[in-house]
């Protein structure tokens, strides 16, 4: 007995020894990281990295694009590495924690910062600098997003205007004439009473005219704020807005529209239809993004794409970009650089609109008939482009995560219908201001 | 008779090897005792205990993931007191435990009572309701989820068959009780293997003997198999209670709404949430090590009434 405690004993020691010797993250970065090893001319290739989230078919087209840039670049070689969207950020905080990261990787514009401001991204402002006519083509509002004092730590691959997704066959059958460019938050409404039905005559509503993601505030309720003359945050990024009286309308708006009207369905009532209840045939009208185009273009009905309607202070949409960013101890930056710089080539941008789920950031590519006539399934493309008029940049801000988990948990209890709309937001722009507070 | 069986498996307990196998390993069989576990203990220091110190060390710092930690004393764990989002979650999973446990010990030891018994079709009821085992909680979650709907559920459509009021069964008022029983559900099949192995091994002659006696299925079920299956009870409560404290995926499933939000948030998605999603990893280790000392505690609890009460043959 006592001996099997000893050997116990001596094990835990042996444990302690060696989590203490355990290498810290960062502080064994080797110092020989931050150069460039020059690509061994006619030897091997120089191998790099890339990650990035995504459904299996987009391994297919990014490896496409690679195979492509490995054919232009024969020095350099790429491996390609796609997943879904929660494995990949697991993924990449591990790799970037045991300071193995990919070379180059997949960023989405509002957790930028998050990454940024913690100094595991490479400054590409020197390579911008050196090549300037790159982002002449790329839409300017699509780049706002990167900007950092200090330059770019990353660039913009694509992006997505929000815009509203109708059913045609429900307005045929309703009679009610379809969204028009310039209509308004009460055409929406109206439009949405009229659609709200009990189709098969048993007492219950079983179509909805409107449906809407209002967790997030990319989908709804940023562009309801924006278009009622509210904003999101301060411009310093300290305070949270949403509460102010214009806000208070557009909130006021979607909360009749679900409480009174019963346009809009409740997220208990919407549960039950599963994820998506534009696809299931269940709601008439939702804003949201290109990425949903592939999956719609297999319903068995007929729809197209209107712009957000306008409120009192005009029209708005959300503006959200997927970009691209180098790490910070990759041991071939020029090489990841070269491979932004084919992505954002119009040969590299055209293949990823074939893919059919984004726009394009380059506007020769975005205004072609790759963008405007795809494949896929004809609807009014040129609407997502139309929309950059009136488009807001989705907030970039540290602790972004974290607030939208506030703000989006703490307003959850408003749509299942358990709390009040004034105090439940008071409430929660106290939280999320003391989540800004703590990410100063 | 229990008395005296309570004082054998407190002798037992206290000695390893007795308690294993009524065995010692004597001079040189120690030596490979020692050499074959090694590399499971090797596994098991490194890996587990490893993880656990290095949770311990983590739960004082505030370690983003990509920046060095930095020493954070005891804020993590006072967070544990004044963060809202943890306090609920906490709740929950206290309350989800209260119910679970008791309710899924007693209905599995009842199914499998029943299908210890010569029915016909008993190799497929067994099957049946082990199958929840075998198939993936994020699928049969999502069949629930439609059992469950509002208008269009088969739970409902059930309730107004029988002239009764349909019933919300995820909204914030029922939704504890609804992912409880789904969470029951599922974990009957591993609990009745459990407690069939411990029927089974209980001698007929008693059951007969009792018969002769004059004793009832009533009696003979609280007076013989009670007893003599309290080492299944004991084992499975304290499988029931560690699984209750980590149950996750049914619950997320049926409750989530939003970007990974979820109506009825658990210890487990709380710690989840923070270290991945709110860049909080040290946050998310204080919460790990209140959840593992909870846990530990009711163990030891357990252990305690094992001694007590536990009847090893």
């Amino acid at each position: 007995m006592r001996k099997s405690i000893m050997i116990f004993s001596l094990l835990l020691a042996l444990v302690v020894v060696l989590s203490a010797c355990q290498p810290s993250p960062q502080a064994t970065q080797p110092p020989a990281a931050q150069q460039t090893q020059p690509p061994a001319a006619g030897g091997e290739p120089v191998e790099i990295s890339f990650m990035a989230w995504g459904a299996p078919e987009e391994l297919a087209v990014w490896q496409k694009i690679v195979d492509e840039f490995q054919a232009a670049n024969p020095s350099i070689k790429v491996t390609v590495e796609v997943s879904d969207w929660t494995s990949y950020w697991e993924k990449l905080k591990t790799l970037l924690s045991a300071n193995t990261p990919p070379d180059v990787f997949a960023m989405d514009a509002p957790l930028y910062l998050d990454y940024q401001s913690r100094g595991v991204l490479q400054n590409l402002q020197p390579y911008i600098d050196q090549n300037p006519d790159l982002l002449k083509d790329v839409y300017p509002v699509t780049l706002e997003a990167y900007k950092t004092p200090d330059g770019y730590y990353g660039l913009p691959r694509d992006f997505q205007t929000v815009v509203i997704f109708f059913n045609k066959d429900m307005f045929d059958k309703a009679g009610v004439p379809y969204p028009q460019p310039g209509w308004t938050w009460n055409d929406l409404r109206e439009a949405a009473k009229t659609l709200t039905q009990d189709t098969n005559g048993d007492g219950k509503v079983d179509q909805y005219g409107f449906t809407a993601d209002l967790w997030d505030m990319e989908l709804t309720w940023s562009e309801g704020i924006w278009s009622h003359g509210g904003e999101i945050i301060s411009s310093d990024k300290t305070k949270t807005l949403i509460g102010s009286p214009e806000a208070l309308q557009a909130w006021q708006l979607f909360y009749d529209m679900m409480w009174k009207d019963k346009s809009m369905p409740d997220t208990n009532t919407s549960g039950q239809y599963g994820l998506d209840l534009f696809q299931a045939g269940i709601a008439a009208m939702t804003p949201i993004g290109h990425w949903v185009v592939p999956g719609y273009a297999t319903a068995t009905f007929k729809w197209d794409v209107a712009p957000m309607p306008a409120g009192p202070a005009g029209q708005a949409t959300s503006i959200n970009s997927a970009g691209f960013v180098v790490a910070k101890g990759s041991t071939h930056p020029d090489e990841a650089w070269k491979f932004i710089e084919f992505v954002l080539s119009p040969t590299g941008q055209t293949r990823l609109t074939e893919l059919g789920l984004a726009i394009p950031v380059l506007k020769s590519v975005a205004e072609s008939p790759v963008f405007l006539k795809q494949k896929t399934v004809e609807i009014n493309q040129q609407v997502f482009l139309d929309s950059l008029k009136f488009a807001h940049m989705k907030p970039v801000f540290k602790g972004y995560d974290e607030w939208s988990a506030v703000v989006g948990d703490g307003m959850a209890t408003i749509w299942t219908g358990e709390t009040e709309l004034e105090p439940t937001l008071n409430d929660v722009v106290q939280q999320a201001d003391a989540v800004l507070a703590k990410n100063k | 008779m229990i008395g005296m069986l309570a004082g054998q498996a407190r002798q037992h307990t206290r000695d390893p090897w007795n308690m294993l196998y009524g065995l010692r390993p004597l001079g040189r069989e120690k030596f490979w005792v020692f050499l074959l576990l090694a590399p499971t203990i090797f596994g098991l220091v490194v890996g587990a205990i490893g993880s656990v110190i290095a949770t311990l060390a983590l739960s004082f710092t505030n370690w983003d993931l990509l920046t060095p930690p930095n020493w954070a004393g005891l804020s993590n764990y006072v967070s544990l007191f004044t963060n809202p989002a943890f306090s609920k979650a906490l709740t929950n999973t206290i309350k989800f435990s209260a119910v679970y446990v008791p309710g899924v010990v007693v209905v599995s030891l009842l199914v499998a009572v029943l299908l210890n018994r010569p029915i016909r079709g008993r190799a497929l009821f067994r099957t049946l309701f082990f199958l929840p085992a075998v198939t993936s909680a994020v699928a049969t979650a999502l069949v629930w989820n439609m059992i469950y709907g509002k208008d269009t559920g088969l739970l409902n459509y059930l309730l107004e068959q029988l002239g009764m009021q349909p019933v919300c069964w995820l909204c914030t008022k029922n939704v504890m009780f609804a992912v409880v029983l789904v969470n029951i559900w599922g974990a009957i099949g591993e609990g009745m293997i459990i407690f069939l192995a411990g029927l089974t091994a209980i001698p007929r002659d008693y059951y007969e003997a009792a018969t002769v006696d004059g004793a009832n299925g009533t009696q003979r079920f609280f007076r013989i198999t009670i007893p003599l299956i309290t080492p299944s009870i004991f084992f499975q409560t304290l499988i029931a209670t560690i699984n209750a404290f980590q149950a996750y995926d049914y619950i997320y499933m049926l409750t989530r709404r939003g970007q990974g939000d979820s109506s009825f948030p658990v210890v487990v998605f709380s710690i989840y949430r923070n270290a991945w999603n709110f860049f909080n990893y040290g946050g998310a280790s204080a919460q790990a090590i209140e959840l593992a000392l909870i846990v530990v505690f009711l163990m030891g609890f357990y252990l305690w009434l094992e001694r007590r009460y536990v009847v090893y043959e």
